[in-house]
């Protein structure tokens, strides 16, 4: 048997980006994987992992990324289309790293805006009959995640008296980072939370400054065994633990508890495999493909209690000063949907020390990152040397 | 009946779905019962996820319900929702058995609004074509 390995990520790489771009997604994947290793300083002959995350209707194949990068022979892959986004990908990842099954992965996640979100362009041939799971949703209205988003806000705000302008606080506080990030973020103009509450209800509560903002991107990041990773470019960071969870049921509108979803499983995976406390971690990157989402995470990781995210955000925690600085970079709402990678990157810049102005004024030794929420989702926890 | 911008979108009932909506149909709201372990569930599956039997039925409930949340959508991501703004997405949670819920409309909102824990009962919306949606409205005390 192969002893376990304490998997490092060495590379980082991002895509031209932007709303549309022209680039077809095996050009997306191409460019942020040559940036990812050339972060890295590593050659495609070293990499023999690749896993990708996608869209079922905007498939990327790692064998073919593989071939398209000069990558001669992989010991490892996967091509994931269930689940937690980015999340899947690097999950994947650190486990071939981890067992042994792969030296270095190459990790990946490509999204194209148009047709990104889904809903009614999802389903073809839906005039002449919704078929499928979609029977029970489309016929009502519901076809995209802003309306189980919207759906999981009502809950929580009835159930813990949640206000709006928490969820605007979080937007704000997001805003604030993002002015600090003026390279990656699409938005730089300050947010106030009069602007928040002004913003329109897509699926009331949630407002149109609560959802990411749809891109073409793609974003790598490389893992390796700590012994590769010394000889490289970059100072490592760590994978210190991790954790998947889903729900009994896998509608996302249907599961048993919206304010307990399977980030809670997750999170409790996450905290049994280590002997790091929430009080240890100094930054997060908690997945805001809405923002009630990053919320979720608050609570189920600890960093505040169970319905106490709200109170816990207006306050200002999440900022550089507060218990929990989060989404440094500005988020999805602000640097554009990346699907979960763009956590991993920020977080791992923040760990390194080069995340040039925006270096927290304490440069923490361990953050955490997540995606999703709902039905499916995952969390990592990753330190520094 | 006010005028469609475009027909409603209706569904496309399979092997597994066709009790639910022929009972929907015949104003009648069925649901999905294990004919072994007694368990409902919804949407309809192919196994019972309680017992794993495959001999599944249908049980008629009572169409009463509460309101588990709901959110008030604004915005038509299909052309046959243009004229409905805002509609009401709610789930609603059936006393039949503790966490059976379903995905629905509540319709005829009282001028107040719905709320987080309020009762509701079903009703039928007729989709054309010998088809009805189970929806819900808000039970007056």
């Amino acid at each position: 048997m192969t002893k376990k390995q304490r998997v490092a990520i060495v590379g980082l790489g991002y895509s031209t980006v932007g709303r549309d771009t022209g680039l077809d997604l095996n050009t997306l994947t191409a460019q942020s994987s040559v940036a990812a290793m050339q972060d890295a300083g590593v050659k495609p002959a070293d990499i023999d992992g690749v896993v990708v995350h996608s869209f079922p209707h905007q498939y990327v194949s790692a064998t073919r990324t593989a071939a398209t990068l000069g990558i001669p022979d992989l010991a490892f892959w996967s091509g994931s289309v269930d689940g937690a986004a980015y999340m899947m990908a690097a999950l994947h990842g650190i486990a071939a790293v981890a067992s042994g099954s792969s030296e270095m992965c190459l990790t990946l996640r490509t999204v194209h805006r148009a047709g990104a979100a889904g809903g009614a362009s999802m389903v073809p041939g839906m005039e002449r009959g919704v078929p499928g799971p979609f029977q029970f949703s489309m016929p009502y209205g519901a076809f995209t995640g802003a309306h189980w988003a919207g759906l999981y806000m009502q809950r929580h705000m009835a159930l813990y008296g949640t206000k709006e302008e928490d969820f605007g606080a979080f937007a704000v506080a997001q805003r604030d980072y993002a002015i600090a990030n003026p390279t990656e973020s699409f938005f730089t103009d300050p947010l106030t939370i009069e602007d928040y509450l002004n913003a329109r209800y897509v699926a009331e509560p949630l407002r149109l400054l609560d959802c990411d903002y749809p891109i073409d991107s793609s974003s790598a990041l490389i893992f390796t065994t700590e012994e590769r990773a010394r000889d490289l470019r970059q100072k490592p960071v760590f994978i210190d633990s991790w954790g998947m969870g889903t729900t009994e049921h896998s509608d996302f509108s249907l599961v048993e508890d919206m304010t307990q979803s399977s980030p809670f499983n997750a999170a409790r995976r996450l905290w049994s495999k280590t002997d790091l406390k929430p009080k240890d971690v100094g930054v997060a990157g908690l997945y805001d493909g809405f923002t009630f989402i990053a919320m979720q995470w608050l609570e189920a990781l600890g960093f505040c209690g169970l319905g106490e995210s709200g109170p816990f955000v207006s306050a200002g925690n999440t900022r550089p000063d507060g218990i929990i600085p989060t989404n440094t970079d500005g988020g999805a709402c602000n640097v554009g949907r990346r699907h979960g990678a763009n956590f991993f990157i920020e977080v791992t810049r923040q760990l390194r020390g080069t995340a040039g102005d925006r270096a927290l004024p304490k440069r923490p030794s361990a953050g955490v990152v997540s995606n999703a929420v709902g039905s499916f989702s995952g969390c990592a926890l990753i330190t520094a040397d | 009946m006010t005028e469609q911008s475009a027909p409603p979108l209706r569904p496309l009932p399979d092997e597994l779905t066709q009790f639910f909506w022929d009972g929907a149909r015949d104003h009648k709201l069925m649901i999905q019962r294990c004919s072994v372990c007694g368990t409902y569930q919804h949407p309809p599956d192919v196994v019972c996820h309680a017992c794993l039997s495959f001999d599944l039925g249908a049980g008629e409930v009572s169409g009463r319900g509460t309101v588990y949340t709901y959110s008030m959508s604004n915005q038509a991501f299909h052309p046959s929702f243009a004229d409905k703004l805002p509609y009401c997405i709610a789930v609603v949670e059936l006393p039949e058995q503790p966490g059976l819920k379903l995905l629905t409309n509540v319709v005829d909102l009282p001028p107040d609004g719905v709320s987080v824990g309020d009762p509701v009962e079903v009703t039928f919306q007729d989709l054309g074509d010998d088809m009805a949606l189970p929806v819900f409205r808000v039970v007056k005390p």
